[in-house]
């Protein structure tokens, strides 16, 4: 009788093999681990029995992973990361998957994994990026903190961290309307808007925005419309250094700064979202059809 | 170029009792063939009797059947595949070749649009190295890609190997006798295995599971398409109606062989369901099995992967 709770659990012989190559130790992040090493010593046991033959460069350190399991969707957290280096070439495609699979020793078919749209690949880049820059605001406010550094005035915290978020885009500018484009498929947009919204209220709260009336909602939306904009006139930049792009961000941040004095914040906010989105839909189908002339 | 053992002549060597001897049976496990009930070695030989009989008719019966639905459902096998250029598939029981064809035209096609994208980036080409690049295409127009097809049955992949020669395939394709059983071939070695309308005659369906988990390199996909069970009551009563009343009047009008096709819809009708066969194939050791229904049930695709 086969337990189903193991299913999940089930050490991927494949993985345990290529992971004796990499030098890092990912440390387990389910509360489950120790049940899991407890209860499945007979999988683990079955899976070391599996010959290494077929990858002899991991053999050797084979005996020391084996209780490092991992789970499928670490597997294909790093197919995908490792898909990344190839969608400069691409794009955010199935090929790129299957190349990163490549690379990972596995076999091309493991792109099938995954959507042929490549969305899973999209929204696993977006999901990094705002980790990193998640990373990056705590970093600075513990500098902050320890007095190491001054804290910024809030429009230049601001504009700092929609430059530094943007800036990781830079990579794969060419093929970034595209992704726009994809992420705007009804099927991801549930995904995709909270992926936006989770980072904008993430810049926030490092921001040092504390409050709980109905100004987080008109804040929320400001930066939505700022970040959103600026994203769209970075596709269509062509300046050195992307200077144009960061010019207009520090505009929008001062419009905003100055908006927020005016007492019909709640009624200009709203236009601005509008507007914004307006301007977004138009930006994106240009910029999608001058980028595949291009 | 051989790839693989040829384990062929080894396993034909073996003597019949020895198989069940081993297995400590005392007088072979009964097995079903449709709705009768036979030996597993009696099932063997009469499900090839089967399809030696109707292995010229073969795909004429199935456009008749399936009233040409069945090209959709291969079509559909296909494209869940997605394959890329340079992938490695074993496509079993694969007997007249309907699989690897559409695998070949896929492949060609994909092959093409990368050789138009990559063109399309070169800007600055001089006339000569325009021409090297369209005659280098002919060289290389699967982008390496192969697929093997193998069958248990020589009738057929005779009618396969007649029909690939008339549709002019040539390039990337092999043709190999073997069980799916015990398939005669290396581990690690395929990125896809395919089997369509083949796992329901497989004697010992959890042993082609396990052989086509060791034959697939890591990563690879394994994809079933298979008939399966209808769940909507209505159309089970239809399907049944059709299935018993009209299908063996077809094949013996056309092709002369009631009793083959009142075996194919029996044993349709004795194969485990979609939740059953899943099961199996993660007993396997398969990952991410999953199934998709197409046409309400009456077929499904099984896909697992082997992480």
């Amino acid at each position: 009788v086969r337990c189903q709770q193991y299913a999940p659990l089930r050490a991927l012989q494949a993985s345990a093999a290529l992971r004796g190559a990499s030098d890092e130790h990912k440390k387990e992040p389910w509360a489950s681990s120790s049940q899991q090493h407890f209860d499945s010593p007979p999988a683990g046991h079955q899976c070391e029995e599996k010959p290494q033959g077929p990858h002899p460069s991991y053999t050797g350190q084979g005996g020391q992973e084996s209780e490092d399991y991992e789970s499928e969707e670490q597997l294909q957290h790093r197919i995908l990361t490792a898909a990344l280096e190839f969608v400069p070439e691409h794009g955010w495609t199935a090929e790129a998957i299957a190349e990163g699979a490549k690379t990972l020793g596995l076999s091309v078919a493991a792109a099938g994994l995954f959507h042929s749209d490549g969305s899973e690949l999209i929204l696993h880049f977006v999901s990094e990026c705002n980790s990193k820059l998640s990373e990056l605001l705590k970093k600075e406010q513990k500098l902050v903190q320890l007095g190491e550094a001054e804290k910024k005035p809030i429009d230049e915290f601001l504009r700092d961290a929609v430059e530094a978020r943007l800036r990781m885009l830079i990579p794969y500018i060419e093929k970034w309307p595209q992704a726009l484009s994809v992420l705007l498929l009804p099927r991801n947009i549930p995904s995709s808007l909270n992926l936006l919204t989770s980072m904008i209220d993430d810049i926030w709260h490092y921001a040092g925005d504390q409050s709980t009336d109905f100004n987080w909602y008109t804040r929320r939306a400001v930066l939505t419309a700022i970040y959103n904009t600026t994203e769209l006139v970075m596709m269509q930049d062509s300046s050195p250094g992307f200077e144009d792009t960061w010019r207009f961000l520090e505009n929008r941040v001062a419009d905003a700064m100055t908006m927020s004095s005016t007492a019909t914040q709640v009624q200009s906010t709203g236009e601005a979202v509008v507007q914004g989105l307006m301007g977004a839909a138009v930006t994106v189908s240009n910029a999608g059809t001058s980028r595949a002339v291009r | 170029v051989r790839l693989w053992r040829c384990r062929c002549r080894a396993l034909l060597s073996r003597p019949a009792a020895a198989p069940r001897a081993r297995r400590g049976l005392a007088a072979g496990p009964e097995m079903h063939f449709g709705f009768q009930t036979v030996t597993e070695e009696e099932r063997r030989e009469k499900i090839y009797q089967v399809f030696e009989n109707v292995a010229k008719k073969y795909d004429v019966m199935n456009d008749s059947m399936t009233l040409g639905i069945h090209r959709v459902w291969k079509d559909i096998l296909v494209h869940k595949m997605n394959p890329c250029p340079g992938t490695l598939l074993l496509d079993v029981a694969g007997g007249t070749g309907d699989i690897a064809f559409r695998f070949i035209n896929y492949v060609r096609s994909v092959r093409q649009r990368q050789l138009q994208r990559k063109l399309k980036h070169h800007q600055n080409l001089s006339w000569q190295e325009i021409f090297e690049s369209y005659q280098n295409d002919k060289f290389n127009s699967l982008g390496d890609s192969q697929v093997v097809v193998c069958d248990i049955n020589r009738e057929m992949l005779k009618v396969g190997k007649q029909k690939a020669q008339h549709l002019g395939y040539s390039e990337g394709l092999s043709w190999v006798l073997g069980n799916a059983e015990e398939l005669p071939f290396d581990d690690d070695k395929f990125d896809v295995y395919t089997i369509a309308f083949g796992i329901r005659n497989v004697t010992r369906i959890d042993l082609a599971l396990q052989e086509a988990y060791r034959v697939l390199k890591p990563g690879g996909r394994f994809l079933c398409l298979e008939f399966s069970h209808v769940s909507n009551p209505l159309l089970s009563r239809l399907y049944d109606l059709y299935s018993f009343q009209v299908i063996p009047v077809l094949g013996e009008v056309i092709a002369g062989d009631w009793r083959s096709y009142q075996y194919l819809v029996e044993s349709i009708r004795q194969f485990p369901p979609q939740e059953e066969l899943k099961a199996m194939i993660e007993d396997a050791g398969f990952f991410k099995v999953d199934y998709e229904n197409l046409n309400f049930g009456i077929v499904a695709i099984h896909s697992g992967f082997k992480l």
